[in-house]
Parts: structure tokens; C-alpha cells; sequence
């Protein structure tokens, strides 16, 4: 049970503050709290659950944003902590994006949204389906509308059906002139590849995202041509599971509007797309780098949005980088960026240059590992297949649309 | 009226303090409280928005409460809303306002749009003003009768909320049995959840006074309940899921087969997509299977990948409170995981919690197959550029090596960390290897030709610094250098600042004469000079001590200061088994976050959440707080110890107690008896916490001194001087406490009448009944004397301890130990 929420700036000024339960929590704590964060020196770095004098807190942090909850009570940590990552979804998802201006423009919506979010400390409903027909969202099209109107109120006056209908995340009259419903693959490639060039590990992550605009309760089966390279799945709640079970077929009443349907892992796959090779030698002060990028497993379609990224260590004085193909940044927080695009036909892309390191150093004792990104539309790396889409109980026969995408996640190589 | 003082205080002083604006404000409101013109609402609008957001950022805006009411007859919604708003936050300050708005209040709960008919009621329960409770009944009653779930979802947490203010009014108008009665029967899956939920509070609180609430408390556990709730999990919505699988989680099945009724029943919640519901599952999956040892291993395996996900698929704070569960059970079963470390790897980009955990994890599941690669990657992690990460990660290098796997490539490995030539990896380096030598002597070869390169100028930590002069000392007569590097460390005693560097530079020292006398004995005198003359009192103590024993008699100092060593086995364990059980038990808690069993954090709550006084968030009682539950934990984890000290004294009372407690390693307990047995004292002398020095080091000075040990207090030493303003905190408080000898003992007896009148004043019967606070101080005093009470509870159980003050006897001298510990039964 939590007894209060704060959301604080990136300054620890307190933006929002809303008590649940009849025990006022005073805002000292948010100075306590943030005293905390200004003695570990980095918010990212404070764990998330901490003990105050008083409190158990819980903080999320989202765009520089801290969701602070507070509680007296015994209860289950992921719960709040899920809870807290729920509401700065929900309100990214309201005002489009997240900071600090928006959420003191529009606190009266997020006063609405925790007021239907959560009741004397219990989470109720974090639907967005469910909320977004309770409270409008703060879009233009609903400004535009209130001008011509005349009619201010951004509050839908009926109440959400989806509260009473048996399909919870639906309400049961829903009409769409075009009925459209659009299946994404989402994959994310986590790798640690080694000095060595060798794959430490390698993992997808993978979504697979609808985005349903379709009248009445349709009903909707998915199947893969190959489910068996998942490893572990986690479903929205629309899915039934019994079909998965039995044949590994999604079978569901879809949501309004965009949703996860579910999540899936791919472990231990065997190659990258691309390959980085840093390479760095050092003597007499100085350091040699040099970073070569290609592409080692053709996906079929082309990588773009290439960038490596690294961090200079702390005893390197300057850094003097060039590449052959692409921009190379330095940041001030030491971050130097390489941004490539697409490799190029005619030739490897390739980074060197020196860095001078400290006085007294001869060689570099600390070596950076390299952070890389990438994007391949139209590929889903796992190699997961979309079988078919079969949607019974409509109307009229809907236009379906599938994608693919895969990027980086956390694809590191260290040198 | 009165300003609140809360709001008051909480503005901070950049804010403006706002009055001009608020008397603005307050105008402008009157004006439009009576108008009817086309666009009053939008002129509203626009000034509610501007309290609410003075209300925001801290700005005391009570003062327009009148107006605000009077501003709030319309239609329009959003006003409204934040009507409730402003009302909600200030009518507990403005209790005789507060009863303007019930009016209007009353009257949104009769509209005919159930959004705002809930709305209302749900404001009106959370004015929370005692003397308006007679106007929530009928609301509330209608409310649960309500036709729309929405209402009814409302009215079901309002009950809870009039609970709060005024449990007597609630219990008379029958709500708990009408919140039953919508619980088995509604329709709609969030009413019977909030249903729930406040049922099991009101039970929870009732429990203790009304037999009737107990009972009810149980039914909500009964096997047709339970089955109720468990059919229609799949309409809850995800958060009352997790509400639901903890009740479930209590409920005890009748036997195995309606155990895997259950869990097949609930397995699918393991693919949920909110961890909450995944790890509430889990922990009731576990919790069921607890008897039946092959099922529960079947668990494991069953909820290993869920657990992975999630760890790898939310956000970095959803990982650290998965990965403190995750290593929880890793300590119940370590080979759950091991053949998916891969999943701990740390990313570059995790923050340093997560990856703190995952080196804990990764160090957990080591074992025989897995040694090799994780530690090459561990290597890795300590050539980070993240200091901090690449210290944890040495440590967590040598954790496994002190688990005995694979030691061989391991010793390789931190040897190579020597050669890196970086000040911090030294340094954890250093440490690690002394403490791999204490456990295998036998690599002494290998290290000492590493660590005899090491220079020591490079060495700047005192731990580090530390340690490898307990090397140089150790292995004497294996370093060629070795006097020579102690001898130009003593030359420079000035310049270290650290006390613990300069006591073990004496021991390193001491041993280092003792196997090579002609080079050392010219140090060693310097040393002894320098540590004579040392303005640190242990430091002054040991060099005196060491004086005294070589002029006694050279070979007893050997055999005090360098005996032969055994291996040490194993290292103590900071947790017993007892409090890993009792955390396990506590599965999906803040328990296992902070890895102590609540009862060691939480001792308020017992009280339940309502109980505290109104002015808790000031922060000056706050730390009153925070001191009652800081020796909570401390006199738990000691009371070891304590039980240990205590069956010296009174063999027949403690026997029967605990016996755990006997079985824990004799080490500290020996400490407690140091005074009589200076041989052992001093051995575990050797590596001895800085904390526990200085007690014990002044025990041996009397002795040495050969001054009689006083039997009633001694006047303290002449170059002791008394600090009129001795500040000490709570911790090393108790630890000297705790190592002072027994100086008199006097046998006060007290009445059986006295004892339970302590029990009394220490809470309430109902609260005595149902459990103990962990600790509790109190006092008892007489015109000599005061008497203060610890007690503390173990078990079924519970001591009294008690420490004298005495008024006027020694006024110079603050505290006597006498600890008389009485034992009763409950």
C-alpha cells in the first residue's frame, strides 16, 4: 500500500505531490530524498527502494523525471516499482513525451490519472485503453475541438463500458470506418563480444506489437511458422493461453489502438550482423586506436543508423579521431560518438587516431568498451516467422499489415 | 482561520511565498462565485488551475477555501475534479469549513452520471474529518448498492477509508457485511478485489478486539473462498491479481493433489506481463510446495525462465528488485542458475546496483563448470573504467575462490591484477590475497613472490596497506626484504595516519623478530619507541604490551604473538540460516530487498499504518523513530552474543532457549571472556575489527599493570580524561558495552507485580497478544537509582535487560554494566 507519490524535477523540485491514504506524508521527505541523491552524485545511481527515517521509498527515474512513492507498510517492492514505471508510461503516452514543462502544464491531467490509477494506495487500472476513455488525452485535435465547440472539458462525459464488459480491455461498441489491424516484430539484439572478437553472449529480445483498428469483438489467431525457437514468452492479458499451450497459437480479443501482445527471448544465437574491431595500442604516453566496422552476417536487408559509441577513459588527456566514412563527436562528458549511417559499398568503414594520455602513464591501464547501435528494417534477426493472421467475427474483411524491425539493445564489444 | 502549519513549512524558501497572488486569487473567486454569465466556467477554470498549482508547489492556499466552495456548484467536470482536489487536501485543516462541501458533495453522489456519482464518493470519503463521518453513511450505503461497478468499486475502498476515521461507525452501520456479501456476488472483477482488499484490513485491524473479526479473518482463508477468487483470476485486473495470489499465498491446501490443482490452475500467471503478478506466483508457488522436497525442485526449474526475463527485459529498477529475489533464491539453491550465468553478465550501461547484484549473483552460482568463464569475465569488469564496479568485481573474484573452486587459475588471475599497476585493483588485490592465504597456506609461494614486488609506496589504503603488512610479518622468512620494508615503513610512522596500519605494522613487526631476530631487532626497538610515544590509545597500548611481554619472557611472546596458524575453514557467515528461512518466508517483500527479515526494519508496523501521530512527517520525531528501529536490528544481530555472555552467568535459565545459538562459531564469545584468557584474546588479536580494540587493549593494560581489578568501579586511569561532551553513536556504544567486564553485580529482585506492570507499559494487552515489538526501552526509578529496561524478544521468549544509572553515587562516572537478564516465559 503506498501512501503518497511525488514526481520531482531534474532539480529535486517537487512538481507534483499526491497523497493516497489518510497519513500525510510530509514533503521534507522529498529534501531528504534528494539530499541522498546529491550525496551519491548520480541519481541512476541511488538504488530504488531506499529507507528513510520514515519511509520506505521507491524511485523510479524516467527522462530525468523521479517518481517517488512513499510507504509505511510491508509490501511487495516490484509491485510499486512496476506500478511507478506504469504511470510514467501512462503519462508519456498522454502528453507524448516526458519533462518537466509538460507534466506542470498539464498537472491537472496527471491529478485525473492518478486519481483512476490508484485509490487509498491499491493500483487499480493502468490500461491506457481503459483510462484514455475516462480522460481524454491533452491532444490537438481535442484543443482544435474545444475552440469550435466551445466545449472545454477534456473529460469524456460517458462513463468507460470497459469497466462493465467481460472483455475488460474492450469496450463491446467500437466502430472503425477502415478496418485495419497491423502486426510489428520488434527485436532488440543484446551482445558482449570480447577483446577476442568472441560472442560472450547473444540474445533477442523481441516484441510483437498490434496496432488494431477494428469495429465490434473481433477475434483474432496468430500463428509462427517456427515457435519454437522462443524461449520464454510473456502475454498481455488478452491472450488465451490454452491455444499456446496446445499448438502454439495466439488466439485473442484484440485492444483498441496500439499494444505489446506479447514479449519473447531468443537466447544463445550463434552471429552478429555487423562486427567492430577496436584495436588499441599504447606506448610512451601515447595510445593508437583504430576501429574497423563491417558487416559479417548479410541480413538480407540493409543496416542503417550504424553509430558507435565509446567513453575515453579517465586518463586520457585528449583524443585526436578520424574516420573514413561518417562524423566523429567528442562530447564533453569524454563520450565520443561515431556516427556511420550505412556501410558503404566501396569500402570498410574505419576510425583511428591517437590519444595523449596522462602525464607519467605510459601505457592505458583502463580500456573502454564500445557501445554500438544499429537498425535493420524489415528483418526480424531471431529468425521468427509470422505465419498467418486469421480474424473471425467482423463485418467487413480488414486490410492486415505486417513489419519487421530489428536494432541494437545493448550490444557491446569490449577491447 | 488557522493557516495548516504542514503546508507552511514544506514551501521552501525559494519559493514566493505567494500571499499577494493567493489574496489575488481570493478575490477574483468571490466575484465569480456569484455570476451566471456564458462564460464563468472557463474564468473558473483558469483560476482553480491556478490554486491547484500554488497548492503543487507548496504555496498554503486554505485560505480561499470558502471561496472555492462557494465556486463550486456547476456542471462542468474537470472543475469539479479539482474542486475534490483542493477539498480533499485542505478540509482536514478546515474541519467546520469541510462542512460547506458536504452539501454539494451529497448532491454529486444522487447524479445521474455514475462517473461523477463516484467521483463525489470518493472525495467525500477522503475529506477524512472525524465530526462529518455521520454524512458518509448514507452515501456510502447507497453507494455499495449502487447499480454501475464503477460506483460500487468506489464505495467498496470508501468503506475502508471511514474505517480509518472512525472504525466504531463503520463497524455499527454493518459495512464489513455488506462488503462481504458484494465480494462473493458482484459481477464485476475490480469491485470484489477492492472488496477484498478492504475487507482483509478492517479484519486484519478488527482481529485482535473482536473474536467475530477473527473468524471472518479466517473464512477469507477457507477453502471455498479461496476456490472462489481462484476461478475468476483471470477477470481481475493485473494489481488485484497480485492482492489475490497473496491471500492465496496463506491459504494451506489440504493435501497434494489440491496443491497441484492450484498451481496448475495459476501456472499460466507465470507468463503475465506485469512481474508483479509473475513473482507474487512464484512466491506462492514456492510457499505451496515448501513440504514436498521434489516439487519444490521442479519449481525451481519451472520459474527459472520467467525470473530471467524479467531480469532482462524491464527497466533497470525492475531488475535490481527481481535480481534481490533472484538471489535470494540462489542462496536456497544455487544450482538453479547455474548453467544460465550468462544472464548475470553485467552491461556497460546498467547502473551500479544492477550490476552490484549480478557480481553477487554470478559469485552465487559459481561452481565447479562454470569457474573458468566467469571469472574471465569477472577479469574483465576489473580492467572497467568504473572504479567502484572494478573493485566489486575483484572482491567477487576472490569470493569464488574462497568457495574453493578451481583456486589454482584464480590465484593466476588475482596475481595478474597485481601486475596492472593500478592503485585501486592493488590495493582490493592485496586484501584478497591476504585473505586467500589465511585459507590456503599453501599458495604462500606463488603470492609472496608477487606481493614482495609490490612496492609499498604505491600502496595508499589502509586496508590494503594493512594487509600487506600482515603479509610482510606473515611470511617473514620467506621475503628477502621483509625487515628491511617494515623497517623504512617504521621510519616514516609519522606520516601514516591510520591507526589500524600502524597496529598491524606492530604485530608484522613483532613476528618478524620473532623468526629473524638480528635484522629486526633495531626496528622493532624503533617501533616499539614510535608506538610508545603514539598519541592513539590502542596504538600506545599494544606497543606497551608487546614491551611488557618481551621483557617478561621472549618465548610466551611467541606463543601470544605468533603461535602456529591453522587455516581458517570458513569464513563466519554474516547471515544464520535462521534469518535466510525467515526472509524466504517473507518472498516477495521489502525483506528480501533489504535482505533482513522485516520484523528486523518494520517493528512500527505491528502498530498498523493509522496509528502513527499526525505529526510524523515532521522530521525532528522522525529520527526518534529511526533510533528505535536502528537498535532493533543491531540488538537482533547480536543477540548471539549476548545469549553467548548470558550462558556464562546463568547456565540454568538460558539452556533451553535457543540452540542455534550455541552452534554459532565461539569467536565473539571468547571475546567476552578476554580479560581471563589473554592467550586467546590475543590471537584473535591478530585480525582484530578496529572496533573491538579499544576495550579489549585497555583490559590488558590493567593486567599488564598488574593493578587489581577493581570489583566496584575502578577510578579511571589518570591519563583517561573524562570528555564532558563525549559524543559516541549508538553502534560503538553498544559494542563497548557489550566488551566491558561484569565490575559489580547486585541482586535487586523485584515483584512479579512490577514485572508485568512493564509488560503493560509497553503496550497495549491487545498488542501484547499479538505480537511483540522487537524492542522496547523503558524506564523505572527510584531516588539512587534509575533503572532502564532493554527488553528484547527472541522466540517465544523474551529478555529484560536492564542498565543502572546512579544519581548520586558517581556523578563523573555515566554507566555501570550490570547486565541481569531475566527470562520469562510467555
Amino acid at each position: 500500500m503506498l501512501h503518497c507519490i511525488f514526481l520531482l524535477s531534474d532539480s529535486g523540485e517537487v512538481m507534483l505531490e499526491k497523497q493516497l491514504t489518510g497519513h500525510q506524508v510530509d514533503r521534507s521527505i522529498c529534501v531528504w530524498f534528494w539530499d541522498q541523491i546529491i550525496s551519491q552524485g548520480d541519481s541512476l545511481k541511488l538504488v530504488p527502494v531506499i529507507a528513510s527515517p520514515t519511509h520506505y521509498l521507491f524511485q523510479v527515474v524516467r527522462e530525468g523525471i523521479t517518481f517517488l512513492a512513499c510507504t509505511q507498510v510491508e509490501m511487495p517492492p516490484l509491485m510499486a516499482i512496476e506500478f511507478l514505471s506504469r504511470v510514467a508510461d501512462v503519462l508519456t503516452d498522454y502528453l507524448g513525451s516526458l519533462n518537466e514543462d509538460l507534466i506542470k502544464d498539464n498537472f491537472v491531467i496527471v491529478y485525473e490519472l492518478l486519481d483512476e490509477m490508484i485509490d487509498n494506495g491499491f493500483p487499480l487500472t493502468t490500461e491506457p485503453n481503459i483510462l484514455r476513455e475516462m480522460i481524454a488525452p491533452p491532444n490537438i485535435v481535442s484543443k482544435v475541438l474545444s475552440v469550435v465547440t466551445g466545449n472545454v472539458s477534456n473529460m469524456s462525459n460517458t462513463l468507460p463500458g470497459a469497466t462493465s464488459s467481460c472483455v475488460p480491455w474492450r469496450k463491446t461498441d467500437l466502430k472503425h470506418a477502415s478496418n485495419e489491424v497491423y502486426v510489428d516484430l520488434v527485436e532488440e539484439m543484446d551482445a558482449i563480444i570480447n577483446r577476442d572478437g568472441a560472442l560472450v553472449k547473444c540474445e533477442i529480445y523481441g516484441e510483437v506489437q498490434v496496432n488494431s483498428q477494428l469495429s465490434g469483438l473481433p477475434d483474432l489467431t496468430l500463428s509462427f511458422a517456427n515457435p519454437s525457437i522462443l524461449n520464454d514468452m510473456r502475454f498481455h492479458p488478452c491472450v488465451r493461453l490454452r491455444p499456446w499451450e496446445a499448438n502454439q497459437i495466439l488466439s485473442f480479443v484484440p485492444p483498441d489502438g496500439e499494444f505489446k501482445l506479447m514479449s519473447y527471448r531468443v537466447k544463445k544465437l550463434k552471429s552478429t550482423p555487423i562486427y567492430v574491431k577496436p584495436q588499441l595500442s599504447s606506448d610512451s604516453g601515447t595510445c593508437r586506436i583504430s576501429v574497423l566496422v563491417g558487416i559479417r552476417n548479410d541480413p538480407g536487408k540493409s543496416i542503417d543508423s550504424i553509430t558507435v559509441q565509446f567513453r575515453l577513459p579517465p586518463c586520457v588527456l585528449s583524443a585526436d579521431l578520424s574516420a573514413n566514412h561518417g562524423a566523429v563527436n567528442i562530447l564533453a562528458d569524454k563520450t565520443c560518438s561515431w556516427s556511420i549511417g550505412r556501410i558503404p559499398k566501396d569500402k570498410a568503414p574505419s576510425m583511428s587516431g591517437t590519444m595523449a594520455l596522462e602525464t607519467g602513464l605510459q601505457r592505458l591501464n583502463v580500456f573502454p568498451s564500445f557501445q554500438v547501435s544499429f537498425r535493420i528494417m524489415g528483418v526480424a534477426l531471431s529468425g521468427l516467422q509470422i505465419d498467418k493472421l486469421d480474424l473471425k467475427n467482423l463485418p467487413s474483411r480488414p486490410y492486415k499489415g505486417f513489419r519487421a524491425l530489428t536494432r541494437a539493445g545493448e550490444f557491446e564489444v569490449r577491447s | 482561520m488557522a493557516p495548516p502549519a504542514q503546508s507552511q513549512k514544506s514551501a521552501s524558501p525559494s519559493q514566493p511565498s505567494g500571499k499577494g497572488e493567493v489574496s489575488d486569487v481570493k478575490m477574483q473567486l468571490r466575484q465569480l462565485a456569484g455570476s451566471r454569465s456564458p462564460g464563468t466556467d472557463d474564468a473558473k477554470r483558469e483560476l482553480f488551475k491556478k490554486v491547484i498549482s500554488y497548492m503543487t508547489i507548496g504555496i498554503d492556499v486554505s485560505s480561499v477555501f470558502s471561496e472555492m466552495v462557494m465556486c463550486s456548484a456547476t456542471s462542468d467536470i474537470v472543475l469539479k475534479k479539482m474542486c475534490y482536489l483542493y477539498v480533499g487536501n485542505y478540509a482536514k485543516y478546515n474541519p467546520d469549513l469541510a462542512l460547506l462541501t458536504i452539501n454539494f458533495l451529497q448532491r454529486d453522489c444522487k447524479d445521474e452520471d455514475p462517473m461523477i456519482r463516484g467521483l463525489a464518493l470518493r472525495s467525500l470519503c477522503s475529506l477524512r474529518v472525524a465530526n462529518l463521518v455521520e454524512y458518509l453513511v448514507g452515501p456510502l450505503g447507497t453507494g455499495l448498492k449502487d447499480g454501475n461497478s464503477y460506483v460500487r468499486m468506489v464505495a467498496a475502498i470508501g468503506v475502508l477509508k471511514l474505517y480509518h476515521i472512525s472504525a466504531s461507525t463503520c463497524m455499527d452501520a454493518d459495512f464489513p457485511a455488506m462488503l462481504k456479501h458484494l465480494m462473493l456476488n458482484d459481477k464485476d472483477a475490480q469491485v470484489v478485489a477492492n472488496c477484498l482488499t478492504s475487507l482483509q484490513e478492517i479484519w486484519g485491524l478488527e482481529a485482535s478486539t473482536s473474536e467475530e473479526a477473527a473468524r471472518e479473518r479466517e473464512t477469507l482463508l477457507s477453502k471455498p473462498v479461496i476456490y472462489y477468487f481462484l476461478n475468476r483470476i483471470k477477470e481481475f485486473s493485473e494489481w488485484a491479481q497480485c492482492i489475490v495470489l497473496d491471500l492465496v499465498a496463506k491459504y494451506v491446501p489440504s493435501d497434494s493433489n489440491e496443491i497441484f490443482d492450484v498451481m496448475n490452475l495459476l501456472e499460466d500467471r507465470l507468463q503475465h506481463a506485469n512481474g508483479a503478478v509473475v513473482l507474487a506466483t512464484i512466491k506462492m508457488f514456492l510457499q505451496l510446495t515448501l513440504s514436498m522436497t521434489d516439487v519444490h525442485q521442479q519449481v525451481y526449474e519451472r520459474i527459472k525462465a520467467p525470473l530471467l526475463t524479467l531480469v532482462s527485459s524491464g527497466s533497470p529498477e525492475q531488475s535490481y528488485a527481481v535480481l534481490s529475489h533472484l538471489h535470494l533464491l540462489v542462496m536456497r539453491a544455487p544450482f538453479i542458475f547455474s548453467s544460465d550465468y550468462k544472464h548475470f553478465y553485467c552491461q556497460y550501461n546498467e547502473p551500479f546496483y544492477v550490476k552490484k547484484l549480478k557480481l553477487e549473483m554470478l559469485t552465487a552460482v559459481a561452481n565447479e563448470s562454470n569457474t573458468y568463464d566467469i571469472v574471465t569475465e569477472l577479469c574483465e569488469y576489473a580492467a572497467n573504467v568504473d572504479i567502484p564496479m572494478a573493485r566489486e568485481s575483484i572482491r567477487a573474484v576472490g569470493k569464488i575462490a574462497l568457495q574453493q573452486y578451481d583456486v589454482n587459475a584464480i590465484v593466476d588471475r588475482l596475481l595478474q591484477f597485481l601486475e596492472m599497476e593500478k592503485e585501486h585493483v592493488t590495493a582490493e588485490t592485496l586484501v584478497l590475497v591476504k585473505d586467500l592465504l589465511r585459507k590456503y597456506p599453501q599458495w604462500s609461494h606463488d603470492c609472496i613472490a608477487v606481493v614482495g614486488n609490490i612496492s609499498s609506496k604505491n600502496v595508499q589504503e589502509p586496508k590494503a596497506k594493512a594487509a600487506l603488512i600482515w603479509m610482510l610479518g606473515e611470511y617473514a622468512q620467506d621475503m628477502q626484504d621483509a625487515p628491511y620494508i617494515l623497517e623504512s615503513l617504521i621510519e616514516n610512522w609519522d606520516e601514516e595516519h591510520s591507526a589500524e596500519v600502524r597496529l598491524h605494522l606492530l604485530t608484522a613487526i613483532m613476528k618478524c623478530f620473532l623468526r629473524r631476530p638480528p635484522e629486526t631487532q633495531k626496528a622493532l626497538g624503533a617501533a616499539l619507541a614510535a608506538g610508545l610515544a603514539d598519541f592513539h590509545q590502542d596504538v600506545h597500548d599494544r606497543a606497551l604490551f608487546y614491551y611488557r611481554l618481551l621483557k617478561y619472557n621472549v618465548t610466551v611472546a611467541e606463543r601470544v604473538v605468533d603461535p602456529p596458524k591453522q587455516a581458517v575453514s570458513v569464513f563466519a557467515d554474516t547471515q544464520s540460516s535462521e534469518i535466510k528461512d525467515r526472509i524466504f518466508d517473507e518472498f516477495n517483500s521489502l525483506s528480501v530487498v533489504y535482505q533482513k527479515p522485516s520484523y528486523m526494519f518494520t517493528d512500527k508496523e505491528h502498530r498498523g499504518p493509522f496509528e502513527f501521530s499526525e505529526e510524523l512527517g515532521n522530521l525532528s520525531i522522525d529520527t526518534e523513530l529511526a533510533d528505535n528501529v536502528v537498535p532493533a536490528q543491531r540488538v537482533e544481530a547480536n543477540d548471539k552474543d549476548l545469549l553467548l555472555s548470558t550462558s556464562e552467568k546463568e547456565d540454568n535459565h538460558g539452556a533451553s532457549n535457543n540452540s542455534s545459538a550455541y552452534n554459532a562459531p565461539s569467536y565473539d564469545g571468547s571475546r567476552m571472556v578476554a580479560a581471563s584468557q589473554a592467550q586467546q584474546d590475543l590471537v584473535s588479536l591478530d585480525q582484530p575489527p578496529p572496533a573491538d580494540v579499544p576495550a579489549s587493549l585497555a583490559i590488558d593494560d590493567l593486567l599488564g599493570l598488574g593493578l587489581p581489578v577493581a570489583p566496584s568501579p575502578a577510578p579511571s586511569p589518570p591519563a583517561l580524561k573524562l570528555n564532558a561532551k563525549a559524543v559516541l553513536d549508538p553502534n560503538s556504544f553498544q559494542q563497548k558495552w557489550r566488551q566491558l567486564p561484569l565490575a559489580a553485580s547486585q541482586e535487586i529482585s523485584m515483584n512479579p507485580q512490577g514485572v508485568s506492570c512493564i509488560v503493560k507499559s509497553s503496550g497495549s494487552s491487545s498488542a501484547y497478544a499479538r505480537s511483540f515489538h522487537p524492542l522496547h526501552c523503558f524506564r523505572w526509578s527510584s531516588p539512587e537509582l534509575q533503572v532502564l529496561f532493554l527488553r528484547t524478544k527472541r522466540g517465544r521468549a523474551f529478555y529484560l535487560s536492564c542498565g543502572l544509572y546512579f544519581n548520586r553515587l558517581c556523578p563523573n562516572l555515566v554507566c555501570l554494566r550490570d547486565q541481569s537478564w531475566k527470562k520469562m516465559i510467555e
